[in-house]
């Protein structure tokens, strides 16, 4: 399992394209954060390995990737946009309400479904749910120019009211075919949400790692002027990344609610676990922006991080330090190594 | 905008750019009005007062902090883990039969090395302020988990440690609560450093230019250190009047504070030409936040209907200001 998302970590390395960079030691410096922050993940996983019980079980090593799977989803949304925005922090791309929106979709989904519609009618009606709140954001931030880290800000608030609104704070318990299909089907030994982020991270890979169209997208983030310039139309692909995210969480509202049976308040607190994922990410790549395979790789690596200190019988209180400070120190080797003056 | 533009826009020109520039100032007395009429007791004293110290105090405290960090062009995900560990650091002090000045004093100074903290990695090591004060933020969740066996509040209602929060929360010198003299102080103190002083010019300069700032000579990663270092101090002051006012330390309870905090700040720079954050667009912002929340629970309107009224009045004054500006340009 774990050899399948190395290689396709891999793959999208090699496919980014991009001109060469004159400065040999600035590149080298790249290729060994690249290589330092794989190395420091592999460390990891030898470690868990060699003195976690159980860690190298194929069980368990399915049940990171079917635990993963909420997780990457969101942040392959959060991802695609800090792609298209842009990665200032401040007045670049970002979708604060990705979380938020995810719980509102769960509970359309689970209240749905409760409603006695099938699996079909309560799927389109969660991912309406989604896009819909992306094209909120989308308006905002495309239409109305306010910055995306206030607009999504704002919409995480309404979309956040309106689960507790729709669901007075309780749990909605849910079950259906597909959700059954979910929880308990598998192929070829891999279970149907292990399948789910698997596959959503191929469709990914190839969406925007070997199309025009995320080539633009990274145009569009990198140099929106220049973009322009070429041609793009930038409105446009900014406007996408919104609706993009927002059915990711539609998406993800659904395996949430396979894994619980239900709808559960509280989903606004992933949003972290998603921004970490998704930036944490670009470390892997040679230019430092956001990438599907380091989004995934970083996706993994803090599921294996929470799983082996199960394992280990480490309190779960250390896992969000242990994790903040890798991310520290991953992104502080990463800075150092970008050079001085693209460290401002 | 020149002079010349400027009397050769029409009179609806015009007035979309008051509408741009005051939005915030007419949504906050078009609401005040709303509730004034809408809630026999929106109006009354007891609950202006109520607003002013349960509402407004401690909120105004933290987003004058990230009032700075923002100024600079920053961003402080952690101003929750500084207010906690003022917070953690002040009630367990007092829980051990400490003196409440010393355990003010640890307080401030935990929440400062929260500061120091950031300063290091962000001057130090080049972490970019987004991802430094996250990594913070999840570390300092974590040493609170700890800290407390996995999240247990601390309760000193009565007793030592109930008058010394008494002395703290529930004075008043000439009929002003202690609590809101602090704020005022500490609006006195933000405002001159951040409009009227040598150290504010700079701030102002790394956030508008921060390569321009460089190459000018400033000390940019000085600067930036204090920044971060005020902004925890500030913080820190809210965590003690937090623990003061409700007489205990409920672990992660100052997370609450930042995504309202970014809000206000952010509501204030539709004040500037320029989108600049200001002390008084924070004040504002955080009393439209305050005002909006106090009055949504007066007409009956429940907690989880709250927020989406929020996000929605949030949203409109943002979609007006920026819009309006968008389109005059």
């Amino acid at each position: 399992m774990t050899a399948t998302t190395m290689r396709a970590a891999g793959t999208a390395a090699q496919g980014e394209k991009q001109p060469r960079v004159q400065n040999t030691g600035k590149r080298l410096g790249a290729v060994a954060v690249r290589l330092g922050a794989i190395a420091t993940f592999a460390l990891i996983l030898i470690y868990f390995a060699l003195f976690a019980p159980g860690f190298l079980s194929s069980f368990n090593l399915i049940n990171v990737v079917e635990q993963s799977a909420i997780l990457g989803v969101l942040a392959f949304g959060m991802a695609v946009v800090i792609i298209g925005g842009g990665s200032n922090v401040t007045e670049g791309g970002i979708d604060l309400s990705i979380a938020a929106n995810m719980g509102l979709c769960a509970a359309v989904f689970a209240t749905v479904l409760q409603a006695g519609y099938p699996d079909a009618v309560a799927l389109l009606a969660a991912i309406a749910c989604g896009v819909a709140v992306g094209a909120l954001n989308a308006i905002a931030v495309v239409g109305l120019g306010i910055l995306p880290l206030l607009a999504s800000l704002a919409v995480m608030n309404i979309a956040a009211g309106a689960e507790l609104t729709l669901t007075q704070n309780t749990v909605v318990g849910a079950a259906s075919p597909l959700l059954a299909f979910l929880v308990s089907g598998s192929f070829l030994g891999i279970s149907a949400l292990a399948w789910c982020l698997i596959l959503f991270s191929a469709i990914m890979l190839v969406f925007i790692h070997k199309t025009t169209f995320g080539l633009r997208l990274y145009a569009v983030g990198g140099h929106p002027e220049a973009a322009r310039a070429a041609g793009i139309n930038v409105p446009l692909h900014v406007g996408f990344t919104y609706l993009f995210s927002g059915f990711c969480a539609a998406i993800a509202s659904v395996l949430a609610v396979s894994r619980l049976s239900a709808s559960t308040p509280g989903s606004g607190e992933m949003l972290l676990s998603v921004l970490a994922a998704a930036l944490l990410g670009t470390v892997f790549s040679r230019r430092l922006v956001p990438t599907i395979g380091g989004t995934l790789l970083s996706v993994l690596f803090i599921g294996f991080l929470a799983n082996g200190f199960q394992l280990l019988n480490v309190s779960s209180y250390w896992v969000n330090g242990v994790q903040g400070a890798l991310i520290l120190l991953v992104v502080a080797v990463t800075s150092f190594a970008r050079g001085p003056e693209a460290s401002r | 905008m020149s002079v010349s533009q400027e009397t050769s826009a029409s009179g609806a020109q015009r007035l979309g750019g008051f509408i741009a520039s005051y939005s915030v100032v007419i949504t906050f007395l078009a609401i005040c009005l709303f509730f004034a009429v809408a809630s026999p007791t929106f109006l009354t004293g007891a609950n202006l007062y109520n607003v002013l110290v349960n509402n407004v105090v401690m909120l105004a405290i933290v987003a004058l902090g990230l009032t700075i960090v923002i100024s600079s062009g920053g961003i402080d995900l952690s101003v929750g883990v500084s207010v906690d560990m003022a917070s953690m650091v002040f009630v367990m002090l007092l829980a051990a039969g400490y003196g409440g000045v010393f355990g003010v004093t640890v307080g401030l100074l935990a929440a400062v090395a929260v500061g120091v903290l950031n300063a290091i990695l962000i001057t130090r090591l080049k972490i970019s302020p987004f991802l430094a004060t996250l990594g913070v933020l999840f570390i300092g969740q974590s040493t609170q988990q700890l800290a407390t066996s996995g999240g247990q509040p601390i309760y000193l209602i009565t007793g030592y440690a109930g008058d010394q929060f008494n002395a703290i929360a529930r004075t008043s010198l000439f009929g002003v609560p202690t609590p809101v003299l602090v704020l005022i102080a500490c609006i006195v103190v933000v405002y001159l450093l951040l409009h009227r002083s040598v150290f504010g010019r700079a701030v102002q300069a790394m956030g508008a230019q921060p390569g321009v700032a460089w190459y000018s000579g400033l000390a940019v990663p000085r600067q930036q250190s204090l920044v971060y270092i005020g902004c925890a101090l500030l913080c820190g002051i809210t965590g003690i009047l937090l623990s003061a006012t409700v007489k205990s330390y409920v672990p992660l309870s100052g997370n609450a504070f930042l995504l309202d905090a970014i809000g206000a700040t952010f509501i204030g720079t539709t004040l500037s030409a320029e989108r600049r954050p200001t002390v008084i667009g924070t004040l504002l912002g955080v009393l439209l936040l305050a005002v909006v929340k106090n009055g949504l629970l007066l007409i009956g309107w429940n907690f989880y209907w709250q927020q989406v009224g929020i996000g929605v009045l949030v949203f409109l004054v943002l979609a007006v200001s920026f819009g309006l500006r968008r389109a005059r340009q």
